[in-house]
């Protein structure tokens, strides 16, 4: 995982070096006749960055929540580091840091932080704490409760929150929203130790700069997965313009 | 022997709820139940006073001997079909979103983790259900053979009973992810067998088997044994629930976990709207998408936009309804009866039922945009939105009539209900239209006028279906006509409900005039 003080990472987590650290087949899920997502296949391996990309309501966080084993998959299944979605196992392996930050708002970021870094196994949590809080700029809110931070530090706390614990696979939904350059800058910093370490990032995304960052792109429409590849700008635009095109289109009807 | 992460999970909570007892005022607490025992000694004592304590005639004993325990079964099994409903949809555990967002995805057995919940839950309602168990049995035992220590044990034993078979059902169902359709039908079944038992003066359902043990000092042999078999039941009921508790969905549980801090937040605001459509969200209770009947295109577009409303009902709403204004229809009778003070209940069960008739009404005060933009006076709107609810309701006083006359064996309940149904109906129409409309942070700052304008329309409606009953019942104790009675108060509930409908119709045009 990150550097610095990481007291968790990949290999403490003894995962086979070969299996993919996500693996979805024919994933579905639909409520009642809705369909949030269909069918989507698709393999994520060690030291990947991810950009998630589509269109509001396309199925995006669906995915991330149906990986993170908070949603059941009405078809299809999804593998975390070779083990069921949602399972024991699954848990030790996968981070998630939701789309809205989520707290204990009767107990210190610190104690928040300690308490999720005990309930992985984090052995030196004091300094795993400090550094995270250096890194993002809350040194000096460790004591405060959530109710008192902005918006941004909510969204950096819940950053943190995520990064705290091992993890192999880190599924962030919009997790820069709200945050001011700098601190994005050390959120790609992190994700940048952590793929060293072998873990995978998937970054749900509408901004440029994940985009550019990452590795690889998968984009996702209505529910499909629509483009599985290289972050290529052109590629990409040609992506969001088909998308564009076809919301202008389905709004005129 | 407890691993590094539940040892985490302890300490965490240790913590929190040792923070919580640091914050509380003590001194604020022991008021709230000082206050609170001086309220209760006085209602008991005015209960006390209002029942009769002539002793049961024998032939009565032996009726309630044989039909009570079934009647209560039906109770309980209704109660554990509402518990299998509310399992299904990730009830009855309220979590904290970040419980499950931390805790339960964290690495560590869900069900260590969920279960001191489900014990604290189980824990308040089991002493308030052996504490309500003990009063009733407090007033039971000057009226039926046995020793008040039976009454009163015994009823304790089984109010905190009941709950525990509740709440047991509902966990089993959320921990084992039956589907709605399942649990429904599982828990119609339990109902309809407890309806066959007192068809056939039996007792083989386990609710039935429990209902033995609220009349135990009355019976023996067989039927004591049977109690304890309903006793045994009620508990395996609870202990599979806890142990299968940690195969909760968490998307339930998530979905259930915002709900109910929305509640609880709507609640302490008096919020009753709002609370109303929270509840019907943590049911998952939606419209039908095909209406049980299609209105063709018309003219009266507020009525009809009413009636289509109505007849979009979901199943789950229309039996709720229907169970509300039959149990109204006995209760009454058991007011005639056994009780005056159970006067005071038919009017609560029915004002509950009108606040989902009113829903059309509702919605339009929920979206006052819209109704801005309508061609038309927005207090006659609402005056006119009022006319289907009126109709509904009538209907639903009748119904309410019909099952007092079925339940009595008499047709005074009839007569008398007939009478009562349309000024019933509308005046009811007019307290839940109040109720939907009222504001609850208007009087945040005079929140004893804020109590009054939140609790008048229950009062009112409380008040507007038992009088007639207790007048009626009086008038026939003296060997007069019950309709003498019913019929000025039907025509003053009349009255008021015109200058209810007038004033609703004012208060949402001032509301449009001053742009709220």
């Amino acid at each position: 995982m990150s550097g610095g003080t990481n007291s968790g990472g990949v290999a403490e987590l003894g995962r086979a070096a070969q299996a993919p650290l996500l693996r979805a087949r024919g994933l579905g899920r639909s409520y009642d006749d809705f369909v949030a997502l269909t069918n989507l296949s698709l393999e994520v391996g060690g030291g990947e960055l991810i950009a998630l990309v589509g269109p509001n309501g396309a199925g995006k966080t669906t995915f991330l929540t149906l990986a993170a084993g908070l949603l059941e998959p009405t078809s299809g299944a999804v593998e975390i580091d070779g083990a069921p979605a949602g399972s024991i196992p699954a848990r030790r392996a996968l981070s998630y840091v939701p789309d809205t930050p989520v707290f204990y708002e009767d107990v210190s970021l610190g104690e928040q932080l300690g308490y999720v870094a005990a309930l992985h196994g984090v052995e030196r949590i004091e300094e795993r704490i400090a550094f995270l809080l250096e890194r993002l700029g809350l040194a000096e809110w460790e004591d405060a409760l959530p109710g008192e931070f902005s918006r941004g530090m909510r969204q950096k706390a819940s950053i943190a929150l995520g990064l705290v614990r091992p993890f192999s696979l880190l599924l962030a939904d919009e997790p820069l929203d709200g945050l001011d350059p700098p601190s994005r800058e050390v959120f790609f910093e992190l994700v940048a130790e952590a793929r060293a370490a072998g873990a995978a990032v998937v970054i749900s995304t509408h901004r440029p700069d994940v985009i550019a960052a990452a590795s690889r792109c998968l984009g996702i429409r209505e529910g499909r997965l629509v483009y599985d590849g290289a972050p290529d700008p052109a590629a990409i635009e040609e992506f969001f313009e088909y998308t564009v095109a076809d919301r202008a289109a389905a709004d005129e009807r | 022997m407890r691993t590094a992460a539940e040892g985490a999970l302890v300490e965490f909570r240790r913590v929190r709820r040792r923070r919580y007892v640091e914050e509380l005022d003590v001194m604020e607490v022991l008021y709230r139940v000082y206050v609170g025992a001086i309220f209760a000694a006085i209602g008991l004592g005015l209960l006390a006073g209002a029942i009769n304590e002539a002793p049961v005639s024998a032939s009565a004993l032996d009726r309630i001997r044989v039909h009570a325990p079934p009647i209560i079964g039906i109770a309980i099994a209704l109660g554990l079909l509402a518990g299998l409903r509310s399992g299904s949809h990730g009830g009855p555990l309220a979590i904290e979103p970040a419980e499950v967002q931390y805790t339960l995805l964290a690495p560590l057995d869900r069900g260590t983790a969920l279960r001191p919940a489900a014990l604290a839950q189980l824990r308040i309602a089991a002493i308030g259900g052996a504490v309500s168990g003990a009063v009733v049995g407090n007033f039971v035992f000057r009226r039926f053979p046995g020793s008040p220590v039976e009454w009163i044990a015994g009823l304790a034993l089984f109010g905190a009973l009941v709950p525990v078979a509740v709440l047991g059902g509902a966990l089993l169902a959320s921990g084992r992810r039956l589907r709605p359709g399942l649990a429904a039908g599982a828990g119609s079944v339990l109902v309809l067998w407890s309806v066959a038992d007192l068809a056939f003066g039996l007792t083989t359902s386990p609710a039935t088997m429990l209902g033995e043990l609220a009349t135990l000092p009355l019976q023996h042999g067989a039927r004591v044994a049977l109690a304890a078999v309903g006793v045994v039941l009620a508990l395996a009921l609870f202990a599979g629930g806890l142990l299968g508790v940690g195969g909760i969905l968490l998307e339930a549980a998530r979905r259930r976990a915002a709900l109910a801090a929305e509640l609880r937040f709507s609640a302490s605001v008096k919020d009753l709207r709002t609370v109303v459509l929270l509840r019907r969200q943590l049911a998952s209770e939606r419209p039908r998408r095909r209406p049980w009947v299609r209105l063709g295109a018309g003219e009266r577009p507020i009525w009809r936009r009413g009636a289509q409303s109505l007849l979009r009902w979901p199943a789950v709403r229309v039996a709720r309804a229907l169970f509300l204004v039959i149990a109204a229809g006995a209760l009454a009778v058991a007011a005639w009866r056994a009780s005056i003070v159970i006067a005071a209940l038919p009017g609560l069960l029915l004002f509950i039922a009108a606040l989902d008739v009113v829903e059309p009404l509702a919605q339009e005060a929920d979206h006052p945009t819209r109704s801005d933009l309508l061609p038309l006076d927005t207090g006659l709107l609402f005056r006119r939105h009022l006319l289907v609810p009126t109709a509904g309701l009538t209907l639903l006083v009748l119904v309410a009539a019909v099952a007092a006359a079925v339940v009595s064996g008499s047709a005074i309940a009839l007569e008398v209900g007939v009478v009562a149904a349309l000024p019933t109906g509308f005046l009811l129409a007019c307290c839940a239209a109040f109720s939907a409309t009222n504001d609850p942070y208007e009087y945040i700052l005079s929140p004893q006028i804020g109590n009054a304008v939140q609790w008048g329309p229950v009062i009112v409606a409380v008040v507007a279906v038992g009088v007639p009953i207790v007048a009626a019942r009086a008038v026939w104790l003296h060997g007069g006509q019950p309709l003498s009675a019913t019929l000025p108060i039907e025509l003053l509930a009349l009255g008021g409900a015109a200058i209810a409908a007038s004033v609703i119709g004012e208060r949402m045009a001032r509301r449009a005039a001053e742009g709220r």
